[in-house]
């Protein structure tokens, strides 16, 4: 006797809506009931931005300025706020996952989404910032949607793996937090990559996010890609981290229900 | 008719493991305490459960089945085994139709948002699409009776009121095959006895439905056919009447209470029968079911059941 597994006929309209639904409850969520809303997204990165302009720019004299931090700042708090939020996503509704089935993934993905929305819409201030210190639209500006692409793929494989297996593991929820205060200062953002001990400048490449960075940075102030095998060297890993975060999760995910 | 009905919900062989918790699996003592993390790394596989073993049945379409059996017993992980919740460890579920849980009402809701749109995303939970729960909605509303609260915040909710919002839903999934755990004790005695006629509905509808319950007055009632689950083996199967009558002797040989419980139909002590109503489940089905013999103080009993559901549900009027 051939029987099917529990036919859900669940269609691709259902998981796009699913994703959206989440995403939407979550932004719509996090400023209930604040009468700035959206604009908080802005204040971590406009309130940092100020203090390291002031810090790095005057008081230790570098010659800093204000749009480069910015054009580093915004992208980071988007990397920083999807992976947190991803690592917390399957632990946080561990009910959901006990007794409802439905495909897993849209919690970490639905969590990226929301800190991706909220990048994308603070984008406009960032370039606001940006044309206001001087620097024109170039043709360089083209390559944004490349850039934002690799970052998405980074921030999404990177999330599903932190997400599944700290399901297992508790402490990498707390391991993320410090290892993404260390990336913080690893990856070329409050400083510039070219200033960087040429002993050291391998670490750029091993590092899938500096060419990201970089890439804002570039594109936006200097109207310059950053060099192709750069670009290259972060595909590949960002690949790497999407295949790792697909597997692990393809892997771990039928046991969620029972480990958490 | 069931026996006639083709198979809808087969377990061959089933069982399921877990491992109980180890010491060691924490960062901080594997750091602290290595080779006591190692040893019990190394004895891992001795400290497990098996929650289930090794148990084989078929439900045809159509057909009520019920299974009972004390805490612990596995019953609710064999339910959430057929759920495709959690994984066999061995053996095979196989189901065919659309499946539709009842676990926990109300689980998946978020009490910050309105109870419009925790339908509409338990609904996307389960599969569905928006149009289509929006469809439902306003019969959906209509049976949990929550017509003025739907777009109030869930968290404005009375426990009552989640449970029959929770059933709703399920209810109108328009499932081919019904998985319920024991979530009908919740819930005053009125929404149960709306809850159980539309069950009854569904079933005659052709709907299959398998139940994990405690009320054993309600196994006898709906079910074609139940089975009971003792130490994660299926040691019975067959007839409600004669299964529920295994399960009643068996609890009486734990506990001299239920024994006489059902030795006289009914107890004594008012002061501890309440007292063991309260704190034991199992013992409250139990007794309710023994106390079927005497419909006077069956219908006491209910009755304040009733009263105290009424209560708990105040905010809900």
């Amino acid at each position: 006797m051939a029987m099917a597994r529990p036919a859900q006929g669940r269609s691709l309209r259902n998981a796009v809506e699913l994703v959206t639904a989440l995403t939407s409850r979550d932004l719509r969520l996090r400023y209930q009931g604040s009468v700035l809303g959206w604009a908080w997204s802005l204040a971590r990165p406009l309130a940092l931005g100020a203090v390291l302009a002031f810090a790095l720019g005057r008081v230790l004299g570098t010659g800093i300025t204000a749009e480069f931090l910015l054009a580093g700042l915004f992208p980071w708090f988007w990397f920083q706020g999807a992976v947190q939020g991803a690592a917390g996503s399957f632990i946080g509704n561990g009910g959901l996952l006990k007794k409802v089935r439905f495909p897993r993934a849209v919690l970490p993905l639905s969590t990226v989404l929301g800190a991706t929305l909220q990048f994308a819409l603070s984008l406009p201030v960032l370039i606001g910032f940006v044309i206001a210190a001087g620097n024109g639209p170039t043709a360089a500006w083209l390559g944004l949607p490349l850039i934002f692409a690799l970052q998405l793929g980074l921030v999404t494989g990177i999330g599903l793996f932190v997400a599944s297996v700290t399901v297992y593991f508790r402490d990498l929820e707390h391991i993320t937090e410090v290892l993404l205060t260390l990336l913080f200062y690893a990856t070329p953002i409050i400083y510039s990559a070219d200033l960087v001990p040429e002993g050291y400048r391998w670490l750029t490449y091993a590092n899938p996010l500096a060419p990201i960075m970089e890439g804002w940075r570039g594109i936006l102030l200097d109207g310059a890609m950053p060099a192709a095998d750069h670009l290259a060297a972060s595909a590949g890993l960002t690949a790497l981290a999407l295949a790792a975060g697909w597997g692990a999760f393809r892997r771990l995910e039928d046991g969620f229900a029972d480990a958490i | 008719m069931p026996s006639e009905g083709e198979v809808v919900l087969a377990a061959r062989g089933v069982s399921r493991r877990y491992p109980l918790a180890v010491p060691g699996q924490a960062l901080k003592t594997t750091l602290l305490h290595p080779g006591q993390a190692f040893a019990a790394w190394r004895h891992r596989q001795r400290r497990e459960l098996w929650a289930v073993r090794d148990v084989s049945f078929e439900v045809r379409r159509g057909e009520f089945f019920s299974i009972v059996g004390a805490n612990g017993s596995g019953k609710s992980t064999l339910l959430r085994l057929l759920a495709g919740l959690s994984k066999p460890t061995k053996g095979t579920v196989e189901l065919r139709g659309r499946v539709s849980t009842l676990l926990e009402l109300g689980s998946g809701f978020h009490p910050q948002v309105s109870g419009r749109e925790n339908v509409i995303m338990n609904g996307l939970l389960m599969g569905l699409t928006k149009r289509e729960m929006e469809a439902l909605l306003p019969g959906i509303v209509e049976f949990a009776g929550l017509r003025e609260f739907i777009d109030q915040p869930m968290r404005t909710y009375s426990s009552g009121m989640y449970v029959r919002l929770g059933f709703a839903i399920a209810a109108f999934m328009d499932p081919e095959i019904l998985l319920v755990d024991e979530v009908l004790a919740v819930g005053d005695a009125k929404f149960q006895e709306k809850c159980y006629d539309h069950i009854a509905k569904l079933q005659a509808r052709g709907v299959t439905i398998v139940m994990v319950s405690h009320d054993l007055g309600a196994v006898e009632r709906f079910s074609d056919r139940a089975a009971l689950m003792e130490r994660g083996r299926m040691v019975a199967i067959g007839a409600p009447r004669k299964v529920v009558g295994l399960h009643l002797e068996r609890l009486a040989e734990t506990s001299p209470e239920i024994r006489q419980a059902i030795d006289e139909g009914m107890a004594a002590d008012e002061e501890r029968v309440r007292r063991l109503l309260e704190e034991d489940p199992e013992w409250a089905a139990a007794f309710a079911s023994a106390l079927e013999q005497n419909p006077a103080f069956h219908e006491k009993l209910r009755q304040q059941q009733a009263g105290q559901g009424a209560g708990s549900d105040a905010r809900a009027d």
